[in-house]
Parts: structure tokens; sequence; C-alpha cells
């Protein structure tokens, strides 16, 4: 499998203190990949960094074979913050929002090939089929949330960042979801989920990552929940 | 001849529907990136640009056209720099604007009627000439609209997201303010230039108590600004003795006021809009 995403001895700090020293990180197509850790410890840091809003301070970051600053490569990334990031001064219905996550691909005059079914199908996905009228601000946090993810999944983009994907969806509903972003995983996509939670992941993961002394490391479920469970 | 065909009063009839319908479509995305003043500063910037025009001996819309466009890109670039808080940077834009006009226009013995015309307005006092511009103006921002409604709502969403998915956010806000900027040249016949931000914000504020969507705030907003400036504009002809500028900003916040009413009664029918 083609590498997708690739960190060499990467550092990142906010003042003195480096929140990454040196970190690597190598991860291919077909990845489904969890990067957990303390609330502080640089996951959404190397998130991005990946997605080149940062630049880190020493080392390289490769995504999808070219630099991460580089418009072209970011247009193949999805990606989901963390939360709503929506003034809310004018409403805005769910499906402008996830059409929203089809703009960088669209052409300035032509639409993108099967756009209501591309963004039925992402709705259909996190399971708000029949909620793209809706105003976005009248809906609960959960569904806010879902929105979001449908915005970043709606290109079917061949790199997936989420930063805490699961944040304020109903528990119900999470296995679905990691569902539905293994489905990508096995169709070639690499899914990179910040989440100070895996269990939300864990039938479905590959690894899991933790960002710990400015380091990445690998660990299984035990070995996370053993040294660092955070819930 | 009725006073409301004659001449002058189609040429003004013409000149406010060109700004009221797109002034609020600019405005949608000012009021969604919370930038809702902005207009008013380049306004003030662009009496500086009048009187430059008039000591020049040049058409004071190109002096201000001008003005307006260069002070709007390095006011956004003081913004996005930070180098200056946004607040500070607009009211040093105010305050300075509107004091080098003063003293421009002073120092050329140019301070009369006609400089209170391009603060306040004076649709009636219209030329074709004035009318070609305005409406030129206007179709220049609307036809740079179109192709790029998409990435600008994309932006006016989350600039963030907008930018990890590679589209071009700094060009894209210096869009937005450049099309203000000509709106605001645009519109100094209109409404004049302490008043044409009302009409890029407030329409959009009622829209926006409509609607459920961008797109339909859009809609409601070019409805509200269209209606509110034509109706503004025929009170002051009835009248016969008001400034037609104040009654449009007037009418525009009267509709303002009926939108907030029939959002809340659509509200008590559908309880979840009144979580919004």
């Amino acid at each position: 499998m083609p590498v997708t995403v690739e960190l060499h001895g990467v550092r990142y700090a906010y003042g003195a203190e480096p929140v990454l020293d040196g970190a690597d990180l190598e991860l291919s197509a077909g990845d489904f990949v969890v990067l957990a850790g303390h609330n502080g410890s640089g996951k959404t840091t190397l998130l991005k960094l990946c997605l080149g809003l940062l630049r880190p301070q020493a080392g390289t970051i490769r995504v999808l074979g070219s630099s991460p600053e580089d418009p072209a490569t970011r247009r193949q990334i999805g990606y989901a913050p963390q939360g709503l990031r929506v003034v809310t001064s004018i409403p805005v219905s769910v499906g402008e929002v996830v059409t929203a996550g089809l703009t960088p691909i669209r052409s300035m005059w032509r639409g993108v090939p099967d756009e209501p079914a591309r963004i039925s199908s992402a709705l259909a996905a996190v399971g708000m089929q029949d909620l793209a009228r809706e105003c976005l601000f009248e809906l609960s946090g959960g569904q806010q949330q879902r929105a979001i993810l449908a915005r970043a999944l709606v290109a079917d983009p061949p790199l997936l960042l989420l930063d805490e994907p699961t944040t304020g969806i109903d528990q119900s509903l999470r296995p679905r979801l990691a569902a539905e972003l293994r489905a990508r995983a096995d169709a070639g996509a690499t899914v990179l989920a910040v989440s100070h939670d895996p269990d939300d992941f864990h039938a479905v993961l590959d690894r899991i990552l933790v960002v710990a002394d400015g380091h990445i490391r690998q660990l299984t479920h035990e070995q996370f929940h053993a040294h660092f469970d955070v819930s | 001849m009725s006073v409301f065909t004659a001449a002058f009063a189609v040429r003004a009839y013409i000149a406010v529907a060109a700004v009221g319908l797109t002034a609020p479509v600019v405005g949608s995305f000012l009021v969604q990136r919370r930038l809702a003043l902005i207009g008013d500063g380049i306004g003030h910037l662009a009496f500086a640009g009048v009187a430059i025009g008039v000591a020049l001996s040049v058409a004071p819309v190109w002096g201000a056209l001008v003005t307006a466009v260069v002070g709007a890109i390095a006011l956004e670039r003081l913004r996005t720099t930070g180098r200056i808080a946004g607040d500070l940077a607009l009211a040093m834009v105010f305050y300075g604007g509107l004091a080098t006009g003063v003293v421009l226009l002073s120092a050329t013995n140019r301070f009369d009627a006609s400089a209170i015309g391009f603060l306040f307005g004076s649709p009636f006092s219209a030329s074709w000439s004035d009318v070609v511009t305005v409406v030129v103006l206007c179709a220049v921002v609307a036809a740079t609209l179109v192709p790029y409604y998409r990435q600008l709502l994309a932006v006016a969403l989350d600039e963030e997201t907008a930018r990890a998915a590679g589209l071009p956010v700094d060009g894209l806000n210096l869009l937005t303010v450049t099309l203000t900027a000509l709106l605001v040249a645009a519109g100094m016949r209109v409404v004049g230039l302490l008043l044409i931000a009302s009409l890029l914000v407030i329409p959009v504020a009622a829209g926006s108590r409509l609607a459920h969507s961008f797109r339909d705030t859009v809609l409601w907003g070019v409805t509200v600004g269209v209606l509110s400036s034509l109706g503004g504009l025929l009170f002051a002809l009835g009248q016969g003795n008001i400034q037609p500028s104040g009654t449009i900003v007037l009418a525009s916040i009267a509709a303002f006021a009926i939108a907030v009413f029939a959002g809340r009664r659509a509200a008590r029918r559908h309880p979840r809009q009144a979580a919004r």
C-alpha cells in the first residue's frame, strides 16, 4: 500500500515547550488509526501540521506524496474539526455545510458530477439523510458534529483527518460511524482520527498511536488503558 | 406629468434598485463573518477619496472608488496580519477618512451642499451618466459574485476548514472587501457614504430572521433591499421635502422589525426554530 502520511523528526513548540520533538509517523492507504493522548499532548497540533495549517519548526512532513502546504494536496484531504466553527450570524442549512466539502474539487462554472447523489450519500453515512434542509443551528451538538463529518466525507477523499469526530454524538450512533470510517479505509482511504477515547473505534481500528513526551508511540488497547486512560 | 414618472424619478428608481439588489448579496458574506461594520469604514474612507477627486479635478466617484478599493485592501491586510485590532483599525479609518475629506474639501473651498450630497446621497439629482456608473459597478459586483459564490460561502462558513481544503482564503477575503468597496462607490449617489453600509447589513439581518439557509437569507435580503430602497424613495417623492436616503434606511429598519415579528410567529408554529 502506498504511504500517504510521513513525518520524520518533526518538532513543534508553543513558546519554549515542545509538544512534538523528533516525532516520526508513517501511515499507508487503508490504515485506520486513532491518535490518542492527554489533553494538550499535541494531538490536534499534529493534525494541523498534516493539514499544512502549522509549519514544523524542524523535520519534514509529506502528505499524499507532497507538501501539505500545496493546495492541490489539501484538496484531497477530508478534514473534520472538533466542534462547530461556523459563525452563527446567518442561518446555514445542513445541505449547504455538506456542499462546502465539494467546493475545493469543484470547477468555478460546473458542479461536481453526481453532486446531489454525493451529498445524499454523505448525509446517509452519518444518519442525517432527512435533515439536509434543516438549519444547522437548530440541531443538537451531536447532529452538528455529524454534519461536519459528512462535509469531510462528501468528496470521497483519499485521506481523512478527523479531530474528535465523535464529540457530542450519541453513544448508540458511534458504532455506525466507526463502521463507516472502516469501510472508507477498506476502500483505500487513510483515516487518522484524533480521539481522547479510542474505545469508540475499538472494533474497527488498526492501530492506536499516542503522543507523549513529544514522540508518537504505538500501543495496544490494553497498554493504552494501563498507561494513558483519560476517560 | 406626475412626479413619480418624471425622468429624475426614473433615474433614481434604477439607481436605488441596482444598489438595493446587489448590496445584500455582498453584505451576506460580511455579516456571516462578523464584518458588518467594514462597509461603514470603507464609506468614511471613500469620503477622503471624493475630496481627493475634487482636489485633482477628477470625477468624485472615481476618487471614491480608487480610495475605497485601496483602503479596503489595506484594512483587510491589517486585520489578517493582526498588526492592529479589527475594531481599532476600523475606528482609525472612520475618523481619519472623514477628517481627511473635510480638510481637503475645505482647503479647496468645496465644502458645500455637494459634499453633503456625497455623505447622505442625492438620487434625485443623478444624471444618466451617474445611473450608468451605478448600474455598471453593481453589475460588475454581481458578475464577480456568481462564479465565486460557493468558494466565498465555504470561507464564510469556516475559514480554517476552507484553508485546510486548499481554498485561496486570503485572496477570497480580499475579493470580498474589494467588492464591498465597489458597492460603496456605487451607493454613494443613492444613500450616501455614511448610510450605504446600512443596505449591506439591515436587509441581510431581516432575511436571516425569515430563512433557514444562507441562500434563502440572500434571497430574502435582496427582496428586502429592493423593496425598502424603492419604498423609501417613493415615500420621499410623495412627501417632496424629505431626504430619500433617510427614508430608504428607515424602510429597511421597518422591514427588519416586520421580519423579527414574522420570524417569531413562525418559531411559535414550528418550535424547533425557536432554538436558533
